[in-house]
């Protein structure tokens, strides 16, 4: 064991490319799947740390429905519930603070004004303060502001922030009192937060009620006790019941798509070091075959060949294992640097190390290489001494078997993998993805030796003009072998096809996004409020009297509850969508239902919404509105609606909603400007607008920030992806370099016949020309197909798929590209062969 | 008639370690258009070295060689390189023939390299004559490794021919194969000079062999130490050769 031990170091060191490049897929396809574990773990710690961050030692968190707010009678009842200690109410509203007299024209940015009682509020909540003192017990005028707020307005404890407030109250100065040290889970999506008792805050905005009221148990108190007593207690108002474990299960399930590609990325790396080892440790026993029956003569047994091939792979596992899992730790490290600033629902604050998943980490590298390197091994021993010392190993037959056997390891891999990814068992369409994929990039590769022979022809057809010498001696080689060539290509292929399924799901997903939303607002683009603007404002005549404007189309958007269960929802004009031919319904009749949602007493639910209410066309919808339920008629069903802050909303008539749901006012207005009138009448709109306090905005801004996080996660997944090309490119200098080396002879001949320098160098890089090229199409293809796979999987009905040009044009070029880098080595080898030794030993 | 082949003082110096080796030293020697000239010595004596360096594929560190006129040692890697193509065929003891590709493919190989496409026309014509001459009709589409050794040198023997290059150099043609398709070779490389009129150098340590040539060059540590003049003779009997060799002591 210890000999076989020592000869195995030996012919590892012996090779030292091939050795550092198997190492280096294992670490790639270790790394990136404990990245991925770590990442997820950093997701769950996310999800607990912002509730608590925003809930502090609250046990339950009472918030209000309307924008009327929860009543002091409400919170009355809630502090003489049995079991409630503390009840520390919040009223939370936008605002516009007066800019200072330095400040420039236009709107100043908005802040979020929250009013807390400081008694109540202390025992729930740490508010630290960065500088000053905490709010006076008494209350009165005074503020703290946070931080960021601080920074860029340039206030300081002592001095005074003057904020707008209702019609009636007008501007009002309160005097700063601390600044809030900068911690996450700022109310404020901006950071811009000033924090006032509660009493000023109240008549600041005119409102008795609050937002919502922060609850803590008395010691002992059962949360589930203290909900029922609830439900008999508070009558006046609806109201929404959250608890912290409520909280995260919520952030946790938005962040399921994110970890769903998470796991897709981590499966493709898996596949594309597998194949690397597989490639390496295969290429390896061929090209040793000789020195193995030489070994077998010389009186070494079928097993001790066996144990010599695999104690080279636990070797190479042992240092790609500990590689990977230094490297993964890394990468998540800075996937969490990147995402931590924007936050949101892709926010990762901190980096949680999880040794389940380094252990997973680690037994699937383990198992990936001791797998791959099996055939090899069995291959190895089966290597008769005669055939090795008279050279005559059939090595297409070895191949066809290679590739036989590669199957068998992904799928071996792939469903091990997957299967014991944390969570798959409870989303299982959020495996399918990954399963989809990695089956599709497995077809891929068992195809691809049927297409390499074609495809290199047709390339090579290409360059026949220009070298036609070089193109002809490429072309013998390159299609004799086509499981080679097959497997020369194929970690490029594997790498390009990720790369061109993301840039097409990554394109898709932007356009569904933007899809959505021009089929569903009445206009091309909107003006968004801070506060809900009444319909009978004057000033919103202004508005659509603005030369060049067609039509200015009020939207608000609310909350309602349905069956205990909140809904986003959103007052419309039905005759304005009618107009402009927005909203695909796919049931009821688009003529009939628009016009019935300003009749009143109709809803058109989105169809998430119907199928998971149950709630058929012409059904009714029963809607908690303050004490008692309205009942709307459900007059048709949408592919897509408006979207909401967690979904899409229900739709309802004006009439309905100021009248029975309790909404204020519009807060989004969808402009339409005349054919041809679009930039002049955006112009002439904006300070009409901004004197009434509304933001022109563009459409996606709706969809919140599903555009910009899309963007990152898929230039991170755009990033990995170009990880694992870099890589392939490394395994594509290691095939060209071991095809020159092995060829010496043959090189050797042609350069003693008359071939040039410059002819063989070019040979060889034609060769990797026409390789690069062939791994470039059968990427794009795999990976369009992939990416549709993906798209139906993800994206909605009705949404074309979007190939991603770019990403397809840049797989061409890249792998090409690539492959021509990659063989100057090579290359440069051929050219410098010295004939005389090449020729003339064995 | 001006002589194909002209060594003048040619030496190769290896460097091996800290010391010099010199491979072949102060050799200077002509060979005429058609004439079969071999080197004979004992293993290590240099005569594949000199081989090489007559055909252009290597350089003198000191001396000159001209190949059909050509200074070919002082040409530039690419000029040697074209002059080797139009001028000459080798032929190596470890045949050298690509596995990948079929017998055909290899015969046609020098076409390929000049850029002449020998799947139709004069090239393929010539290919077809070739494989022909070596006896190897039919076996067009095989692969080297479905031949025999003999078979497979004779692929190697037609590859060199197919062009009719004046020069024509083999390595120890035989020294991988029996006696029987060893005769084969010899007899084929004699008859492309008697009748073909092409020029044959031929390296080997058998005497037997080297029975063809007209002349023979004893090589030893690198030096040309005798020259033994057979004439043109039909029957290859190595008699002659061996009692002259005898004469001089070895
Ligand atoms: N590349 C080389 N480097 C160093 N020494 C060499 C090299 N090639 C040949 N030699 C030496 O030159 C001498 C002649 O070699 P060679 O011409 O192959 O002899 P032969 O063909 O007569 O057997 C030998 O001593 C050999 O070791
Ligand atoms: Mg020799």
């Amino acid at each position: 064991m210890r000999a076989l031990d020592a000869l195995a170091r030996r012919t590892l060191v012996a090779r030292p490319l091939r050795t550092i490049l198997t190492i280096a897929g294992i670490a790639l396809g270790v790394g990136v799947l404990v990245a991925a574990l770590v990442l997820n773990a950093g997701l769950d710690a996310t999800a607990e740390r912002s509730v608590r961050d925003q809930l502090g030692r609250t046990d339950l968190r009472v918030a209000a429905f309307e924008e009327r707010g929860l009543s002091a009678a409400s919170l009355g009842a809630l502090a003489t519930t049995p079991g409630v200690a503390i009840v520390a109410p919040e009223l939370e509203r936008r605002t516009y603070p007066v800019a200072g007299p330095g400040s420039g024209a236009g709107l100043p940015v908005p802040v979020t004004l929250v009013g807390i009682d400081p008694a109540a509020d202390a025992a729930l909540h740490d508010r630290p303060l960065a500088a000053g003192s905490p709010l006076p017990l008494a209350g009165g005028d005074v503020a703290l502001v946070s931080d960021a707020l601080a920074r860029a307005d340039g206030l300081a404890v002592g001095g005074t922030i003057t904020l707008n407030g209702s019609a009636a109250s007008g501007p009002r100065a309160f005097r700063i009192s601390g600044v809030l040290a900068a911690v996450p889970g700022d109310p404020d999506p901006a950071g811009r937060s000033v924090i006032v008792p509660l009493g000023a805050a109240q008549s600041l905005v005119g409102t008795d009620s609050v937002s919502r009221a922060d609850v803590g148990l008395a010691p002992g108190g059962d949360v589930t006790a203290v909900i029922a007593s609830l439900e008999r207690r508070l009558t006046s108002e609806p109201y929404t019941l959250s608890t912290p474990g409520d909280l995260i299960a919520a952030l946790r399930a938005s962040t399921a798509d994110f970890r769903a590609t998470i796991a897709l990325v981590a499966a493709l790396a898996l596949f594309g070091g597998a194949f690397l080892i597989f490639n390496t440790l295969a290429m390896t026993v061929a090209e040793r075959a000789r020195d193995i029956g030489l070994l077998r003569a010389a009186g070494m047994t079928r097993r001790q060949v066996t144990v010599l091939v695999l104690i080279s792979a636990v070797h190479l596992a042992v240092a790609g294992v500990v590689l990977g899992l230094a490297a993964g730790i890394g990468l998540a490290a800075l996937v969490t640097a990147l995402f931590t600033p924007g936050g949101g629902v892709l926010g990762i604050r901190e980096l949680v190390i999880p040794p389940a998943g380094l252990v997973l980490g680690a037994i699937l590298g383990f198992g990936v290489t001791i797998a791959a390197a099996l055939e090899p091994a069995l291959r190895a021993s089966r290597i008769s001494p005669v055939a090795a010392l008279t050279a005559r190993l059939e090595q297409t037959a070895v191949l066809r078997a290679r590739l036989r056997w590669l199957t068998l390891v992904f799928a071996v891999v792939g469903v091990a993998g997957l299967a014991l990814w944390p969570g798959a068992g409870e989303g299982s369409a959020g495996l399918a993805r990954p399963l989809a994929v990695y089956g599709m990039l497995l077809g891929v590769t068992l195809v691809s030796p049927f297409l390499v022979g074609p495809l290199g022809t047709l390339v090579g057809a290409l360059a026949r003009p220009f070298l036609p010498v070089e193109e002809r001696l490429t072309r013998s080689t390159l299609v004799r072998d086509p499981s080679r060539t097959a497997l020369t290509v194929g970690a490029l292929s594997v790498a390009l096809a990720v790369l061109v399924a993301l840039g097409g799901v990554a394109a898709t997903t932007r356009r569904a996004a933007t899809a959505w939303l021009t089929d569903v607002i009445p206009g091309e683009a909107v003006l968004t409020s801070i506060r809900p603007v009444a319909l009978d404002e004057p000033q919103l005549a202004d508005l659509a009297a603005v030369p060049g404007v067609a039509r200015i189309s009020p939207i608000g958007r609310f909350a309602v509850s349905v069956g205990g269960r909140r809904l986003d929802a959103a007052a419309v004009v039905g005759a304005d969508l009618l107009a402009d031919g927005r909203l695909v319904l796919s049931e009821g009749d688009r003529a009939g239902a628009l016009p019935a949602l300003d009749a009143g007493g109709a809803a058109i639910l989105p169809a998430a919404v119907a199928d998971r209410l149950g709630i058929p066309l012409g059904g009714s919808l029963q809607v908690l509105a303050g004490r008692e339920i309205v009942a709307l008629r459900v007059v048709g069903i949408a592919a897509r609606t408006i979207p909401g802050s967690s979904g899409e909303a229900v739709l309802v008539g004006w009439r309905d909603a100021t009248q029975r749901l309790g909404v204020l006012g519009a807060d989004v207005f969808a402009v339409r400007y005349a054919p041809g009138q679009a930039a002049p009448a955006t112009a002439a709109l904006a300070p009409v607008a901004r004197a009434m306090a509304l933001e022109p905005a563009s459409l996606e801004a709706l969809a919140g920030t599903i555009g910009a996080s899309v963007d990152r996660l898929f230039a991170l997944l755009t990033a990995l992806a170009a990880v694992a090309l870099i890589v392939a490119g490394l395994g594509i200098v290691n095939t060209l370099t071991m095809n020159v080396l092995e060829r010496v002879r043959e090189l050797g001949f042609l350069r003693a016949a008359g071939l040039t320098r410059r002819q063989a160098r070019r040979l060889v890089m034609l060769e990797a020309a026409v390789l690069g090229a062939v791994a470039a199409i059968i990427g794009v293809g795999a990976g369009v197909l992939a990416g549709v796979i993906l798209a139906a999987l993800g994206a909605g009905p009705g949404v074309t798929y979007d190939p991603g040009w770019g990403s397809i044009v840049l797989a061409l070029v890249g792998g090409v590209g690539l492959a021509v880098v990659a063989s100057a080595w090579p290359a440069t080898l051929a050219a410098r062969l010295e004939i005389v030794r090449a020729v003339q030993y064995e | 008639m001006p002589p194909i082949l002209e060594a003048r003082d040619v030496t190769r110096r290896y460097r091996v370690g800290s010391g010099d080796v010199d491979a072949v030293r102060g050799v200077s020697l002509t060979v005429d258009a058609g004439e079969f000239v071999a080197f004979m010595g004992p293993s290590g004596s240099g005569k594949s070295t000199l081989l090489h360096l007559l055909g252009g594929l290597d350089r003198p560190t000191s001396g000159d060689v001209v190949l059909d006129g050509e200074l070919v040692s002082r040409l530039s890697d690419d000029a040697a390189t074209r002059l080797r193509r139009e001028k000459t065929g080798f032929v190596f003891q470890f045949f050298n023939l690509i596995p990948l590709l079929s017998v055909w493919e290899n015969v046609a190989l020098p076409f390929t390299i000049a850029g002449e496409d020998a799947r139709h026309g004069e090239p393929a014509d010539a290919v077809r004559a070739a494989l022909a001459s070596v006896d190897l009709d039919g076996k067009e589409r095989h692969r080297p490794d479905q031949l025999s050794a003999g078979e497979q040198q004779r692929v190697a023997l037609a590859r060199a021919l197919v062009r009719h290059p004046a020069l024509l150099l083999a390595d120890e043609p035989t020294g991988n194969l029996d006696f029987s398709t060893g005769t084969e070779i010899l007899d084929r490389l004699w008859s492309s000079c008697h009748e073909g009129g092409q020029t044959v150098v031929l390296v080997t340590h058998d005497a037997k062999a080297a029975a063809y040539a007209d002349r023979v060059y004893v090589m030893h540590d690198g030096s040309l130490r005798d020259e033994i003049r057979l004439g043109r003779r039909e029957d290859h009997g190595a008699g002659q050769l061996i009692a002259r060799l005898a004469d001089l002591g070895l």
